[in-house]
This record gives structure tokens, sequence and C-alpha cells, in this order.
């Protein structure tokens, strides 16, 4: 549906996108991770044409195309920041940026009502944009992405502003909008959410690619796939596996369990063989890292220096 | 319908609605008659005061006679014999209305309670005593003073150009203040229209879904119209105003002879493509202020005043070589053709020549708008210098 070759942003002498390069999959929910600054948002503005690449190309499916130039009434676009008119009515919000997107009002105005409903701002459809909450209004600008009907919906910070429980909401609408046919790319922070919806994630940063691919895969390929939990009947020093080959760093949990970090390219009989060396192992459990864990590892460290 | 020709009629009329309200210009009308009529009444109520005949005190009559003092408007006094003291009491518990002294045939005193509205009638009054006292004593007949006094009338004839009446220039000048109104309605809008939803972010979420052209020439055309139904709306209440004035006697109907259709006409277009040609400018302008408090650029909105302030010129010789240099330049010939047209004979060949270079810059002002905006949008926290707008503009 996408896809980056080597595409690289700078402004004056800020390197925000440094050669990246990945592809969005019709159909599926690609996310966007990583830090403030990471060249995200220059990443979204690039595919919607507001700004253009330094070098690099940028490609878009034939579907996305009219005549082989971009048709933006084929994209959704959810900017990061709340950009509506204050002093309109909701409704009349809606109605123009769908027009604006090639969609008459005879279908804009009943699926308009009916996503109204489905957020709960039936009532305020009359009511000025500024009346409504930070939240009511992101309901809005997402509704204005999506009224159309795009095939490909750019998302970026859906879940700025919402409740957890509007969060959970969001995550429902877009995997539904993904049911039907429609290509979301999306960028946010809260990361428990993507990890729930999201098919594929990118992480990047500093404008880089870091890593790409399901959570599966990225969690295969971090060093915090390598995380085990080690039960034994008796207490147990960590530092009586210290010297354990393939053993990276062990801790203590409670007395009787020890949570060990398995080194790169340790050898999995080694390993089982020091643990029952030093007690008498009762349980064995394979800690499989969040996505917040992953992202703190990879780009916490990097955050942290001056 | 053409994609890009739905779009843009989308956007005007988005525009349009967004700041023409109709209930507002409703208001503001009949405010603007309530408070004529309120004026009107204070007028009449204050106005009393001029037609109450007044108690003047004569004491002294200088070269006339008491009997010379007699008039409808005002109620001369004999008081020849009182004494000042007294009649000074009388005036000051308004039983009289002035003390009046004539000390010669050149030299009066009023004592008055302070400035009334009847002392222009009295000095009038004594004026035309005085006049009638010299004629008899210089034993000259009304006749042979109306001969001395009347004045050489002097008829002009043009051999070139018509003759730019009173009324003429009266027209002219409502034109060219019509025009400054939507002018400066342009100006007011597009900050709003451009500047503010630039800060507001709208601008991202629009742009992503049509072309910063498409946008910017909407905004333009939303505007404009907005210029042209207020300019439309005052021409209209001020013709009904003359024309009810006309009735009560007024003298508009010299004025509203002028207005031919065909003058009309051409007016109407030319104001048309003003306004559309300075909308343009202003949303360049507009575009490249990130924040209209502390930008250096707001000066330049005031640009469209300048052409307008040289039209007024026109009312004083329009066929000055510069005013007729002025009425074919596109930045200035909206607003002095049509001054030039009221006032005089305006060649064939200079409507011919103003009319597509006008609109050949309407259409270099759009462009360099589209462009600028749609390379400076993004921008925020810092605008574009001339060099980078230059260097926009000539980018494909």
């Amino acid at each position: 549906m996408l896809s980056f070759d080597s595409v690289t942003k700078r402004f004056s002498g800020v390197q925000a996108v440094d050669a990246l390069s990945f592809s969005v999959d019709a159909g599926e929910i690609f996310a966007l991770l990583g830090p403030n600054g990471a060249g995200k948002t220059t990443s979204v503005r690039m595919i919607m044409g507001l700004l253009e690449p330094d070098e690099g190309r940028i490609d878009l499916a034939p579907a996305l195309l009219d005549g082989g130039r971009v048709d933006r009434q084929r994209l959704g676009y959810l900017p990061e920041e709340r950009g509506l008119y204050q002093d309109a009515a909701v409704l009349d919000n809606l109605l123009y940026l769908a027009a604006l997107r090639g969609c008459r009002a005879g279908d804009a105005r009943p699926r308009a009502l009916a996503w109204l409903e489905r957020v709960d701002l039936a009532e305020r459809a009359r009511d000025k944009v500024s009346t409504l909450s930070k939240g009511n209004q992101q309901k809005i600008q997402f509704i204005a992405a999506v009224l159309h009907q795009p095939r490909l919906a750019i998302l970026d910070e859906p879940f700025s502003g919402l409740d957890p429980i509007n969060q959970e909401r969001m995550c429902n609408w877009i995997r539904e909008l993904s049911d039907q046919g429609m290509t979301i790319l999306l960028s946010a922070h809260q990361l428990q959410l993507i990890e729930q919806i999201a098919d594929r994630i990118l992480l990047i940063h500093q404008g880089r690619r870091r890593l790409c691919g399901t959570l599966d895969e990225i969690r295969a390929s971090t060093a915090s796939a390598s995380r085990l939990l080690v039960d034994y009947a008796d207490p147990v020093s960590p530092e009586s596996l210290g010297a354990t080959a393939g053993i990276a760093s062990a801790r203590a949990v409670d007395e009787r369990r020890i949570e060990v970090q398995v080194g790169e390219g340790a050898e999995l009989g080694d390993i089982l063989a020091g643990l029952a060396r030093a007690g008498r192992l009762t349980g064995l459990t394979t800690v499989t890292p969040s996505l917040h864990e992953i992202f703190i590892r990879n780009f916490g460290e990097s955050e942290a220096r001056p | 319908m053409n994609d890009r020709l739905r779009l843009l009629r989308t956007v005007a009329r988005w525009e349009f609605n967004r700041f023409f309200k109709l209930s507002d210009m409703i208001k503001g009308t009949v405010f603007m008659l309530a408070f004529g009529l309120l004026g009107g009444a204070a007028a009449t109520f204050l106005g009393r005061d001029a037609i109450t005949v007044p108690d003047i005190a004569v004491v002294e009559t200088g070269p006339f006679q008491m009997a010379d003092f007699a008039s409808a408007r005002l109620n001369f006094l004999d008081r020849r014999d009182a004494d000042l003291d007294a009649l000074v009491e009388s005036l000051d518990s308004e039983d009289i209305g002035g003390i009046l002294i004539v000390d010669s045939a050149d030299q009066a005193r009023l004592i008055a309670a302070g400035e009334r509205p009847w002392r222009w009638m009295l000095e009038e009054f004594l004026q035309d005593a005085r006049t009638t006292m010299m004629l008899d004593r210089l034993e000259i007949d009304q006749a042979t003073y109306r001969q001395l006094t009347g004045e050489l009338e002097l008829a002009t004839e043009f051999r070139n150009r018509s003759q730019a009446s009173r009324a003429d220039r009266i027209v002219a000048g409502v034109a060219i203040a019509l025009v400054l109104v939507a002018v400066f309605m342009g100006f007011a809008y597009q900050f709003s229209a451009i500047t503010a939803e630039k800060q507001q972010r709208i601008t991202e979420q629009v742009v992503s879904a049509i072309s910063p052209q498409t946008w910017i020439d909407g905004k333009i055309l939303g505007i404009t119209g907005i210029g042209l139904v207020y300019v439309v709306y005052y021409a209209a209440l001020g013709l009904i105003g003359a024309t009810v004035l006309t009735w009560f006697g007024a003298p508009f109907a010299a004025g509203l002879a002028v207005v031919d259709p065909l003058l009309l006409l051409l007016f109407v277009v030319f104001a048309l493509l003003g306004i559309l040609m300075w909308n343009a400018f202003l949303a360049g302008v507009a575009a490249t202020i990130d924040d209209p408090n502390t930008s250096q650029k707001t000066g330049w909105m005031m640009l469209p005043a300048a052409p307008v302030g040289l039209a007024f010129f026109t009312l004083v010789n329009p066929d000055s070589a510069l005013i007729q240099f002025l009425g074919i330049f596109p930045l200035t010939s909206y607003a002095v053709l049509p001054a030039r047209m009221v006032m005089t004979e305006v060649a064939w060949w200079e409507i011919a020549l103003a009319l597509p270079l006008l609109v050949a810059t309407i259409w270099l002002f759009r462009r360099a708008a589209g462009k600028i905006f749609a390379a400076g949008m993004m921008m925020y926290g810092k605008e574009p210098s001339l060099t980078d707008m230059w260097r926009w503009f000539w980018k494909s």
C-alpha cells in the first residue's frame, strides 16, 4: 500500500528522517513507534504530501493514485494537533472536511450522524467544536479522518486526550475499520494499546529504522526476549548462578525465585545444567517482554544520555 | 463538474458562510437607522431653541431707528430707558434672551447668557439693516445695488473632454469609498481565514485533503464574495437613502442621474477584479505570517489603501498624464479607472488595456499566494524572508 525507500528529510541542519525504509501492506494496522523527535510526524507529513523528502522516494499503491498522482481523497488523516474549526458546529466541520475529501453530503450526513451516535456525541452535533472537551474533539477529528472511507487512514496520535475507556473504544473502532479493509498507519505513545491492535510495528529513533516486524518478530530480535523466571524448592542466592555459562545476570525476585538474563549466543543446555546445579528446580518460565520493555530497552539508554 | 472546480466551490462557500452573517448585517442596519432616528429626534429637540423667537432688549439703536428693529424671527423690545443692571438681572433670570447695544453702523454688542442659535439671525438682520441704511444714505436704489453686487457667470466648454460636475465627483468619491470598504474587509477576514487557521493547525487538516492552491483560491473567492455583498448592500442602501431624501427635496437627483447602467457595469467589473486582486495579495501575505501580534509583515496589509488614496487625486484632475497611467497600471486601475470614467471621457483602448493587465495580475498574485502558502504552511514559529518567498514563487 505504501513504501519508504531510503527517505531522508532535514530541517535547518537537523536530520529528522535518515534513510528510512519500510513498507505498509494493504489491510494491515501498521504502527510507527519512537521517542519524541524520532521522525514519526515528519514521516507522516511526507506521506500526506505536506512535506517533500530531500532524498529517497515514497511510493503509494495504485489504489491510492489517480492518473499517476496521489488521490488525496483516498487518504484519511488525523493530524497530531487538533485541526478543527473551533467556531463552527461539530456536524458542519465533519460535512465540510468530508466534502473536501470527495464525499457527497448525501453520503456524509448519515455516516457522520451514525459515527456521532457511536462516540456518544449525537446530541452535540449542533454545538460549536470549542465547547467540546479535548477528548471529544479528538473523537471528532478521528471521525473526520475516516468518514469518507479512505483506503489508507493515517492516524497521528489517535489516543491523545482520551481517557482509558475511550482509548479502548478507539482501539475497537480502529480494529473494525481494519476488518472492513481499511489500511491503517498510526503513530502513538500508548504502547500497551499498540500491542493490542498493531499487526506490524516499526520502531524508529533519530529518524532511523531500529526494528520492524510483528510483535513476536520484534520480541525475538531483541535481547530482552531471553529472560527466564526460575523457581526453587529452597532459598537460592542469585550469586550462586553468576559463574554459570550462558547466564548474563541474575537477580532475586524473592528467596525462592530468581530472574535470569540469558547471554547472547548462549546454549540452552548449559543454562539448564547450571540452573539445576544451584538447587532443586520446581518451575521454569520464559518471560515475554512487553512492548513497553522493548521500547525502554531500545530507547531508554539513548534518551538518558545528555 | 470538474473535481477542482467542485472543491473550489466548496471552499469558497465555506469561507463565505463562515464570515458572512446576514443577521449581523441586518442588526447593523437597524442600529444605523435607530441611531439616525435618535439623532434626528435629538436635533429636533435641541433645535427647538433655534426656532423659539427670542426677546432681545435694545438699549442703544445707534444710527438706526427703533422702528427699524422689526423681524418675524426676533422679538426686539424697546428698553432704551431701562437700567442696564436691571436688564442684566432679567437676562440672568431668563426673562429676556439678550441685550443689544448698537454703538454705530459698524459696531454693535450683544450680551447673552451664552452662545445662542439665533445669534446668526441677529447678525444677518443687523447686516441687512445696515445695507438698507447705507443704500438710503448713498441714494442707491435696489436695482442699482443688484447690478453692483451681481456676479459674472463663467460658462466653460471643453473641446476634448466632458466636464466633471460636482455630482460626478460625489458619485466617483462614493464609488472609491465602497471599494475601500471591500478591500479592508478582505484585510480583516484574510487574517482570520489564513493566519489564525495556521495557528490553530487547521491548515494541516485541510491541505491534507486538497491542494494548497485550491484552498487559497477558495479563500480568495469566498472573501471577495463577502466584500462584494457589502459593496452592493451599502451601495443599495445609499441609493435608497438618496432616493428617499430626493423626495424630501434633497439635491441628490443630479448625482443619481450620473449613474448610467454601462458605467455601473464597468464599475462593478473593475471593483470585482480589484477586490479579487488585493485579496489574492493579502492571502499571500497572510500565508507568511506566523503570529499577527509580532509579525513585521502586517504593515503590507495596508498596501491596498495606496491605490484608493491615489484614486481620490482623480477627483482633482482626472486628465493628468499620471492619473491616466494609474488608470491602466494594474495595481491602481481598479480604483482610478472607474473614477476617471465617472468624471471624464476614457478612451476605449485604456479600458481594453487595463482589463487584461488586471486579470493577469490577479492570476500572478493567486499563483504566488498558492506557492508561498504551500511552501510555508508547515513553518511554525518562523516567518519566511523575502528571498524565501521569491525562491518559492519560481519553484515549479
